[in-house]
């Protein structure tokens, strides 16, 4: 179905004066305008298939990683991909995946305070566990071998990125886990490149401490 | 990466260094420092070892084929599980509305059934998607039949099978081949039928064939010159049922 000619072409003079009002009320947004007010179209699920499906791998894999467990990630990822249905015509250029994170990102949140209100780390708490860290740098403190770290195994592995506070984590994910470069993690994560590097860094360098620790 | 970073901590540029986020020159720079500085080649090895480990030894999370399925189904890429509704109908009928407006009716030209089936039940999909509330709603033939007056040149065959319990809903305009083609919609218990009406040779004249698309029933049949499509999730012989009573009725008009 094709959209063109939508907003020039006139309904043809015919009988009626003005078409009823429940056809008035019709308005195909071009692209970028408020897209919550739009039809579904054809378009939309092409462009839906195009800009979000390719990525859905990586949405399931950062919601596993923030919501911790499967089923909650796939409804966090089925609810993610609607949202981006509804605002597929508000993509307008940029990195697809990006984009699709971010509402993946934002959607996880949203899911974790409505449903585990007591779990979660704020955000807003955030400031103080960097403040914290960035002054007494104790997780950083130890500094095994790089050959200790090679020896860890994936459970231990999982266990330990699973145990990081959600920044240090979600931007380590995205990161490691995922490939994004520094500029895409400042999208989706809404912070600037200066704290994605040192949330990286920290996530890192916790994440190096406990898998390094031999007794653990 | 160009910009100048705070260096207040020159570990950031060795994680920067890493991820290949430096350009040539602070790269280079680093590097340099890398080599000057213990503790920093350290940390190079360290983060260099994680990085090994995580993209070797960390398992893989990918989604399971059922919530790509879902997903798609959520969108009306697949058969929806959600129930047929009026909203869903009347966005329908806006959208094509719009598209079909001020376009000119022309003959379709001839093309694959399998492209056709497509289309249609594309369209019944589209039609059970419910994205806005709005209040058009039309059982009687008296007033589906002339909506499509100044729409479409052709003038669609309505009839009513309420008493068969397949009453009429409404009709919309869906767009098969890039060409607007009337639909009319029935109720069968809570399943839509999507009905378009396609024009074909002259005499064309053809029985009922049935298939399915995505999970749906398509029943195509001709007469009159005029190619019917029945979409529905209701089962075959509902569907034969309802074709079988369309294609006898007589037009009491």
């Amino acid at each position: 179905m094709t959209v063109a000619g939508a907003d020039t072409d006139r309904p043809p003079s015919g009988r009626r004066e003005r078409p009823p009002d429940h056809l008035r009320i019709v308005s195909l947004p071009a692209q970028g305008q408020d897209a919550k007010t739009a039809m579904v179209t054809g378009d939309d699920r092409t462009r839906f298939a195009q800009v979000v499906l390719p990525h859905l791998g990586d949405a399931y894999a950062l919601a596993r990683w923030i919501t911790g467990n499967r089923a909650d990630a796939e409804d966090v990822v089925q609810d993610a991909c609607l949202r981006a249905f509804r605002a597929i015509r508000g993509y307008a250029d940029g990195s697809a995946r990006a984009w699709v994170l971010t509402i993946v990102r934002n959607t996880a949140y949203t899911w974790l305070a409505k449903n585990r209100p007591a779990a979660e780390v704020a955000m807003d708490d955030l400031e103080a566990v960097e403040t914290a860290q960035a002054v007494s740098g104790d997780a950083e403190a130890m500094t095994p071998e790089a050959t200790l770290i090679a020896e860890a195994d994936a459970a231990r592995l999982t266990a330990a990125i699973a145990a990081l506070p959600t920044p240090f984590r979600e931007a380590l994910v995205l990161r490691d886990v995922q490939g994004l470069g520094y500029r895409e993690i400042a999208e989706v994560t809404g912070v600037p490149i200066g704290t994605v590097m040192s949330r990286l860094a920290r996530g890192r360098g916790r994440l190096i401490a406990t898998i390094g620790r031999k007794d653990a | 990466m160009t910009r100048s970073m705070s260096p207040e901590d020159p570990k950031l540029l060795v994680h920067a260094y890493l991820d290949g986020e430096l350009d040539p020159a602070n790269a280079l720079a680093v590097e340099q420092r890398i080599a000057a500085d213990p503790a920093l080649a350290a940390e190079c090895r360290r983060v260099e070892a994680l990085q090994q480990l995580l993209r070797e030894r960390l398992p893989r999370e990918t989604p399971s084929p059922a919530l790509r399925a879902r997903i798609e189904a959520a969108v009306g890429m697949r058969r929806p599980r959600a129930q047929p509704s009026w909203r869903a109908l009347a966005a329908s009928i806006a959208v094509t509305a719009v598209l079909a407006s001020g376009t000119t009716f022309l003959a379709l030209a001839p093309q694959p059934t399998d492209e056709v089936r497509e289309a249609v039940v594309a369209a019944h999909i589209r039609a059970l998607m419910a994205p806005q509330p709005i209040d058009v709603a039309s059982s009687d033939r008296h007033t589906v039949k002339p909506w499509f007056n100044g729409r479409i040149p052709q003038a669609p065959r309505v009839i009513d099978l309420a008493k068969a319990d397949f009453p009429l809903v409404g009709g919309r305009l869906d767009v098969v081949g890039r060409k607007a083609v009337p639909t009319l919609v029935y109720r069968h218990r809570q399943h839509l039928i999507s009905l378009v009406e396609l024009p074909a040779a002259e005499g064309t004249s053809s029985g009922p064939s049935l298939r399915t698309a995505g999970g749906y029933n398509v029943l195509r049949w001709s007469a009159d010159g005029v190619a019917y499509w029945a979409v529905s999730d209701v089962g075959a012989a509902d569907l034969r049922q309802f074709a079988d009573l369309f294609r006898t009725a007589q037009p009491d008009q």
